[in-house]
């Protein structure tokens, strides 16, 4: 008996799916066998960096009778070496579906062929979010979350020094609704003029977010080919401007994933960290028992994205067909609510973003401040700005490059013009053939 | 086997049967080396030389190979300044590393070497550290190093090192320290023990010798056990330098390797070649599997000529140091000898008889004559 409720529940789960084929039609001819009793794997295995909602994982395998394995990576750089080894050796390694960080997407994209063709799922998603995940129009990820940015900021600390003692006046301190990049670092200036800690984590966070705004930062769109950094003017003043506030000391210098950075929240090194919404559980985590964190609902440019991922399916794997389907089933608007409930990860679908579970849950950590209604409002405030720029080949790279140019500065190893000299020679001495 | 059993053996059986010991005799020894030789075959000398196709051609790691290129790759990777960098940072960490790793692990061997008490507690002991993997002493040991490490603050304290935040994270020369103390840490117990196997090797008469004449145990340990325990400096100097020139997971893990770690530092502070070498192949977008390859070759090349000179060096020194020492006291014993013998002719006629006493066997004679002469 159960088993035939189980198959009964398989079929019908698997007769809805090829009905949602069946409408998306004509979308390229590439898709190949369908998911289907006779093709159904005892498992399926996951690769990913973050804890899964176990519910999500127990209803699949309820409805499919499939048990999925997470193949849980320590944090995203590792899932990424993975991921590259295997597709440069066909597959060798791979789980059946792989979750993929924006930063890093264009880079494991580089060759279409290596992933299985998505069935288009019609407004799930907001359209920037679509388009990141696809290839010449191809869908190849389906979504999950977007990273909407905010500050969060330590209300106790900034009492201390008379700046700011709420959300709202934390916002004010940092230029208000017209809030830039400069007024934010001015306010970083006047808080560590009066305390004894920095005023942030570090400026690199700050410094991508800004880069990310530029339409086409390093690359021409039309060429694909890198600007030449000496010329890049835009590039320059941001580099400047970051640079010359870490040459005041306004940062501690330790971004996230420095292995200082956890003992940092706990020994009360900064007041304000740049936070998109996935950050928000990391925090609640190395935070923990410090009091006095909160979510400013304003940010500077009017908004910002760094990072959000898309699970995908790697074109080698053995069960492509019921892979598709878990990738589908994962990035459901339900699932997306689970997934934020668990990680506090902002989702990327429509139905998800405007859903009561997400705005009205008060996150015990940052005071019960609602913080999926701030996420909410900033990612909407932001809007499609959001997706950022060009991002070519070579755009994870010469970030990092000019990034550690921040680092450096950050560190006291030069000054602000040094270290954009030290960056410039070191884009020369790749050698690129440049863009006019 | 139970065919042969079960039937008696004839004469062409036993003509097989000596063919094939023969065979067993001439060939065996070769299968029996043979699985190395096959793994080093597919494992070591084939990627060795593939790596020479991967140096001369464009190569990327999901396209695979590209244009040939020649001596293109070698001369790109020779104008990198980063490289020259990466190749200060190895010899200085190697350094930092193995000089005091060398001193304290002859001074713990020749503790060792003593007559201690349950002997295979301490010498087991010695060898804890070099059990932790590699990346765990890594991971504890940028802790310890960290800013709010255990070191930093107390250092910090005491008005040391406070002209930066993280200074063993900032500072290029300090970081090198701290990755080679972690060299030291998993190394010193292992090279203690090879130098103790040594040291017991060496005859004990030499000691009994030595202390007979009036050396000291200071002088013992410079003029008899360093000596004696040569081969085995030489080994030891020439592992631990190709080991310790080729350091790549406490640097990679140094600063815990997340997110924007493991590339040796804003500053490339400790970036060291294989570093490098895997960054520019593997890492996270350079994808210049050809240049990769071409920095593992000049690197051998280096370390080739390094460890050339490192042995030539190391032989000197120690023979210098023997050289002296085994004459005077060859000379010393002859001279001792030959005092005791004019000392024994004048005593009485027939010592004076023998032949003068050889050099080999002083002592003995000594005894000989006084007791004659008694």
């Amino acid at each position: 008996m159960r088993i035939t409720a189980k198959s009964a529940g398989a079929v019908a789960f698997a007769a809805a799916s090829a009905l949602a084929l069946a409408a998306c039609g004509g979308g390229g001819g590439g898709a190949s066998e369908e998911a289907g009793e006779d093709n159904k794997p005892d498992k399926l295995t996951v690769a990913a960096w973050m804890d899964f909602p176990t519910e999500l994982l127990d209803s699949f395998e309820e409805e499919t009778g499939i048990e999925v394995v997470v193949n849980r990576f320590p944090d995203g750089a590792s899932a990424q070496t993975v991921l590259r080894n295997g597709l440069s050796s066909d597959g060798a390694g791979l789980s059946d579906v792989h979750l993929v960080e924006l930063d890093w997407w264009t880079e494991m994209m580089a060759v279409p062929e290596d992933w299985a063709e998505l069935p288009e799922v019609p407004d799930r998603w907001v359209d920037w979010k679509v388009a990141q995940g696809s290839v010449d129009g191809t869908i190849t990820g389906y979504g999950t979350d977007i990273g909407p940015l905010a500050i969060a900021f330590n209300q106790d600390m900034l009492a201390g020094t008379g700046l700011a003692t709420d959300p709202e006046s934390f916002g004010e301190l940092i230029g208000g609704d017209d809030a830039t990049w400069q007024t934010f670092l001015d306010a970083g200036r006047q808080y560590v003029a009066t305390s004894d800690n920095y005023f942030v984590d570090s400026l690199t966070n700050a410094f991508q977010a800004a880069i990310n705004l530029l339409p086409a930062a390093f690359e021409d769109p039309e060429s694909g080919l890198p600007y030449d950094l000496a010329e890049n003017a835009e590039v320059k003043d941001l580099f400047m401007m970051f640079a010359d506030a870490a040459e005041d000391d306004i940062s501690a210098g330790i971004a996230i994933g420095h292995a200082d950075w956890g003992a940092g929240f706990q020994n009360k090194q900064w007041a304000s960290v740049v936070t998109p919404a996935w950050m928000t559980g990391i925090i609640a985590e190395n935070a923990d028992g410090v009091d006095g964190w909160r979510i400013a609902s304003t940010f500077p440019e009017g908004g910002g994205n760094w990072g959000g991922s898309f699970f995908a399916v790697p074109s080698t794997g053995p069960n492509t067909a019921w892979a598709i389907e878990l990738a589908d089933y994962l990035t459901t608007p339900d699932a997306a609510i689970d997934w934020f409930n668990e990680t506090g990860q902002f989702p990327s679908q429509l139905e998800a973003m405007s859903a009561p579970e997400i705005a009205e849950a008060e996150n015990p950590f940052f005071g019960d401040q609602r913080v999926g209604q701030i996420y909410g409002d900033l990612a909407a405030a932001a809007g499609d700005a959001a997706a950022g720029g060009y991002r070519g080949e070579n755009f994870a790279g010469i970030q990092t490059l000019v990034t550690d140019g921040i680092r450096l500065v950050e560190s006291d190893s030069a000054t602000a013009e040094q270290a954009w000299e030290s960056v410039v020679g070191e884009f020369d001495a790749l050698g690129f053939e440049t863009a006019d | 086997m139970s065919t042969r059993s079960a039937v008696p053996p004839d004469a062409r059986r036993v003509g097989w049967g000596q063919r094939f010991s023969r065979w067993d005799i001439k060939v065996s020894p070769y299968l029996y080396v043979s699985p190395f030789f096959l793994l080093f075959a597919v494992f070591g000398a084939f990627p060795l030389l593939f790596n020479v196709v991967v140096a001369v051609h464009d190569w990327h790691r999901r396209a695979g190979m590209g244009d040939f290129v020649g001596l293109d790759n070698f001369t790109w990777v020779l104008r990198q300044p980063l490289f020259w960098r990466s190749l200060e940072n190895t010899f200085s960490i190697f350094l930092w590393g193995a000089v005091p790793q060398l001193v304290l692990a002859l001074l713990i061997a020749a503790v060792l070497d003593q007559n201690l008490r349950v002997r295979t507690f301490w010498r087991m002991s010695v060898l804890v550290p070099f059990v932790v993997m590699p990346v765990a002493t890594a991971m504890i040991f940028g802790q310890v190093f960290g800013q709010f490490g255990l070191l930093v603050p107390h250092l910090q304290d005491l008005g040391l090192l406070t002209g930066s935040d993280s200074p063993f994270f900032q500072d290029r020369l300090l970081s090198h320290m701290a990755i080679g103390s972690m060299v030291v840490f998993r190394w010193t117990g292992y090279n203690a023990l090879i130098f103790l196997a040594a040291m017991q090797a060496v005859p004990r008469e030499l000691y009994e010798a030595s202390t007979v004449d009036g050396a000291g145990r200071l002088r013992q340990f410079f003029s008899v056990t360093l000596p004696s325990i040569r081969p085995t400096m030489i080994f030891v100097t020439l592992t631990m330098t190709i080991g310790g020139l080729q350091i790549f997971d406490e640097v990679r893990l140094y600063d815990g390797g997340g997110t924007g770690g493991g590339k040796g530092g804003a500053d490339n502070q400790w970036t060291t070649v294989v570093l490098y070498l895997y960054e520019l192949g593997f890492g996270d977008w350079q994808d210049r599997l050809g240049q990769a390859a071409a920095v593992g070759w000049i690197f051998a090349l280096i370390i080739v000529v390094f460890s050339l000179v490192n042995f030539l060096l190391t032989r000197s020194i120690s023979s210098s140091r023997s050289r002296g020492p085994r004459v005077t006291r060859a000379q010393h014993r002859a001279a001792v000898a030959r005092a005791r013998a004019v000392a024994a002719g004048s005593a009485g006629p027939l010592a004076a008889g023998l032949p003068p006493a050889p050099a080999d066997a002083p002592a003995v004679d000594a005894d000989l004559q006084e007791g004659a002469n008694r």
